[in-house]
Parts: C-alpha cells; structure tokens; sequence
C-alpha cells in the first residue's frame, strides 16, 4: 500500500492533475492499525484467563502458599526484570533503526531475543522444577492429593507396591548404615514405618496427616527451605510418592494453563525477533520493528500481572 | 508494512490527508512533541521509565521480604501489588508502546478493549461469591478444605515438638 502512496506523491511534484490518493481510515500504517487490533483481542484473552484465575484462587477453601508448590520468589522476580530488559532493548532497537543505525539496531535486537530466551530458559528451570516434585497440571504424572484421605492411603501404598520400587527400598533397607548420609539413614527409619503403617493399617494408630508429613511436609511461612522441607521425596528422589497440597490440584492447573500460555506468546516473538534479524533493520524496517515492539510489551504486560498474581498473592 | 517516510511525503505535498492537514505521522506526534526528529522517547526517557520500572518490581517483591508491615492482612499486600502492577503497565504502554504521542485513535482501540476486559472480570465475580455456598456432593467429598491444611501444620508441629528435626519421631510415638 505504502509503496502506491509513495509514487502518488513523488507523481504529485507538479506535473499531474489530480490524482487518487490514498486515505487512511485510521491516521496510522496499516500493519500498526492490524497489531493493535490483534493486541486488543490478546487483551480479551488474558483478561479472560486471569479473571478465571482470580476466580478460582478466591474461591477455593484452600489455595496452597508459594512454598508448597516449590514457587521461588527471587526467581519470578529475576525474570520480571530480565523481560523488562528486554522491553527496553527493543525499544532502543527501534530508536536506533530510525535514526538508520543498522548495526546499532541489530545489536539491540539480538540482546532482546537473549533475553526473550533467558526468561524461556529460567521459565524452563523452574517447570523442570516442579516436575521433579511431581507436580503437574494432571494425573496420571501429578501427583498432588487434596486431602489425607483414604484415597491418598490408597495411593500412596500402590506406589509403594511397584515391583521397582520394592527392589529400591530393599537395596536401601539392607543398605549398611555407613553407606548412607545421616538423613537417608533417618528416612530409612521413617519410609519402613510408613510402609508398615500402610500395609497394616488395623494394627495402628493410623494418621495419614503424619504420613503425608513424612512424605512431603508443608513448609510454614517462614520457611528458609523453599519447600524442600526434607520430606521422603527429597531424600529419596526415586520414590515419587503421592503427597498432599491442599488446592494443589487447582493451583497446578491454573499455574501451568497462565504461564504456558504467556510462553507460547515469547516464543512467538522470539521467531518474530529472529526473522528480524535477517532483515536490515534501517529506517525502512522501523514500522516492522514497532510492530513486532508492540507485540513484545505486551507479553510484558501479561507477566507484569502474573508474576504478583502467581507469585506473590 | 510501512514506509513512513514516504507517506510523510505525500502528505505534505498534497496538503490534508485526515482532517487536520497533518500526515499520519506529524498528527502521531502532536503539537506538544518536543522530542527530536530522531524518535518519541530519547534515550534518557527510557532509562528513566526503565529505572521505575524495576523500583516498582522491588516494590511489589518488599510484600514478600519480612519488611512488609501488613504480614497479617494479606488484602493489603493484594491492592499494593494490584497497585503497582497496573502502574507498571501504564509505564509500558504510555512511553515502550508510545501510545503517550499517539493521536486520538488510540482510544478507538484501548477504550473497547479495556470496558470488555472489565465487564468480562466483574461478570466472573459472582462466581467467586456462591463457589462456597453451593457445592455439589462430589465436589464437597474431595475438596480441600481449611482444616486439612490444619491438620497437616499440626502434624508438622508435632513432629517438630518432638526432636527438631525430620526423624521418624512421630510415626514412632503412633506406634507405641
């Protein structure tokens, strides 16, 4: 479009009559006018998504604290700032394709698709994170109860029926104790009561809250460990038991649904970014460069709000 | 997509392209644009909005640090965060997204845009008042509740009463 505009108004320098010119419904390129658009559909869809967080997180009885679920703080935060770092980049990134700085502007873009990639990759770490824990959005890998219930009993004694995992718990319960670190020989203690607490339940006092406790404590809020509480599924990583996070379930689902989507939105503008990078980036890709930018700060803007409503609330 | 330059051109040779005689561009900038040709912000300005921006991230992370004063009523720290949030969004929308020097069509778009992004939130609050009050058999069988979360803390107190540290202290006692 632009390029008819722009003959039309070279034509113009004199020697024509009149001539069809082009008029923008909207004093704004085509391309900007189509991303705002877009940006305002995006706005619907995560309010959307967070308006049902926020419903969920202030409707359920029980909603686990960030040291339940292994949620680090520092982390959020860290990756708060690297995406703001990014905004700026590519901002600057902007600033320096108009003033025709071709390198300048290169460089700013290859930092802000880093950091694009350093907020994945710190995302990625904390995922792994919580997949190393059991937690996931659903069964049959999570492993999150809501309730020390029966069925959480249940749960946690075919787990403790696998043929693999009996060939582990007899390797470590014939295990000599000088072998062992003094907290596998203290867990060795307490995985053989709760097994035999499982296996025969009529014989004892039978407290699943306790074995729940045992398998993965709840750390209280002033907990220094971030939740690794020394539960048996730190101890023993293999065992992967079944463990109680009230609202877990819930929390895992709404969690894994907010950030994967804002994920699935970084990784869309790192492709954008990376094929900018193939372009010269002079003044003539500067409409290029703001579309993309808009694109960019507004996947800022989602973490801005779920980095406190995740993290922090 | 959009060759600026070029429409600035056509603009200005033929006189009014949108009503008030100034190219998509100029009308973009405004009268009171004092920045220089070379973009919206200049460096400084983002640096200034950059530096807020991560004061107003450390704000909202001071809710989590042991200084914040309002441990007990958790509401508080909510609005504060909720506060500092949507400041920090306006921050990136008024100067990263330049919607600060765009002309009078940015509110064609936000305005809609942020009326159905309200409507939408506040027709979800009701759901957030009757979750509790009506809940199905099933649902009340298996849902978490308060007093497991309780149950749970009494069992890790417990335990720390006991000796201190994670031993097998409590299962013990259960088996006497």
């Amino acid at each position: 479009m632009n390029a008819s505009a722009a003959s039309l108004g070279h034509d113009d320098h004199g020697h024509h009559g009149p001539v069809l010119q082009y008029q923008p419904g909207l004093p704004l390129s085509r391309g900007k006018l189509i991303m705002w658009l877009f940006l305002s559909t995006e706005i619907m869809f995560f309010a959307a998504l967070l308006g049902s967080y926020v419903v969920l997180r202030f409707g359920a009885a029980v909603w686990p604290k960030p040291h339940h679920v292994h949620l680090s703080e520092p982390i959020g935060a860290l990756n708060t700032f690297v995406l703001i770092c990014s905004s700026v980049t590519v901002v600057l990134a902007l600033e320096a394709a108009r003033v025709n700085k071709r390198s300048l502007a290169k460089l700013w873009m290859l930092a802000t698709l880093l950091l694009g990639s350093l907020f994945l990759g710190i995302k990625g770490y904390e995922y792994s994170a919580k997949f190393s824990h059991g937690i996931y959005p659903a069964a049959p890998r999570g492993m999150i109860y809501e309730r020390p219930d029966l069925y959480y009993g249940s749960a946690v004694r075919a787990r403790l029926g696998e043929p693999a995992i009996i060939e582990r718990m007899k390797e470590l319960f014939t295990a000599p104790e000088a072998a062992l670190r003094p907290e596998e020989v203290a867990g060795r203690r307490s995985l053989k009561q709760v097994r035999d607490m499982l296996q025969s339940p009529d014989q004892q006092a039978f407290d699943l809250a306790v074995v729940a406790d045992q398998i993965m404590p709840l750390p209280g809020d002033s907990a220094e460990g971030h939740g690794h509480g020394g539960g048996l599924n730190d101890t023993f990583p293999w065992l992967q038991l079944p463990m109680v996070i009230p609202g877990g379930n819930m929390w895992a689902s709404t969690y894994f649904l907010l950030t994967g989507f804002h994920a699935i939105h970084v990784i869309v503008g790192l492709i954008v970014f990376a094929i900018l990078l193939l372009y010269d980036l002079g003044p003539k890709r500067a409409g290029m460069i703001e579309n993309a930018g808009l694109y960019w700060h507004f996947v800022d803007l989602v973490w801005i709000f779920l980095f406190p409503l995740l993290y922090l609330f | 997509m959009s060759d600026s330059s070029s429409d600035h051109h056509a603009a200005a040779a033929h006189g009014p392209v949108t009503s008030p005689g100034a190219s998509p561009e100029d009308i973009g900038h405004g009268p009171d644009d004092h920045h220089g040709e070379g973009g919206h912000g200049g460096l400084w300005q983002y640096l200034a909005v950059f530096v807020a921006l991560c004061f107003l991230t450390t704000m909202s992370f001071l809710t989590y640090s042991p200084y914040w004063p309002w441990r007990d009523e958790p509401q508080v720290g909510w609005a504060f965060m909720m506060a500092v949030s949507c400041t920090k969004a306006l921050l990136v929308v008024l100067f990263f997204m330049h919607v600060l020097w765009e002309a009078n069509w940015k509110y064609v778009l936000t305005i809609p845009a942020a009326m159905m992004a309200i409507f939408l939130a506040i027709m979800l609050i009701p759901d957030v008042g009757f979750r509790n009050r009506m809940v199905s058999q099933e649902r009340a069988l298996h849902m978490a509740r308060g007093s497991d979360l309780k149950l749970l803390e009494q069992a890790a107190a417990g335990e720390a009463d006991h000796d201190g540290h994670h031993d097998a202290g409590h299962v013990e006692h259960h088996d006497h």
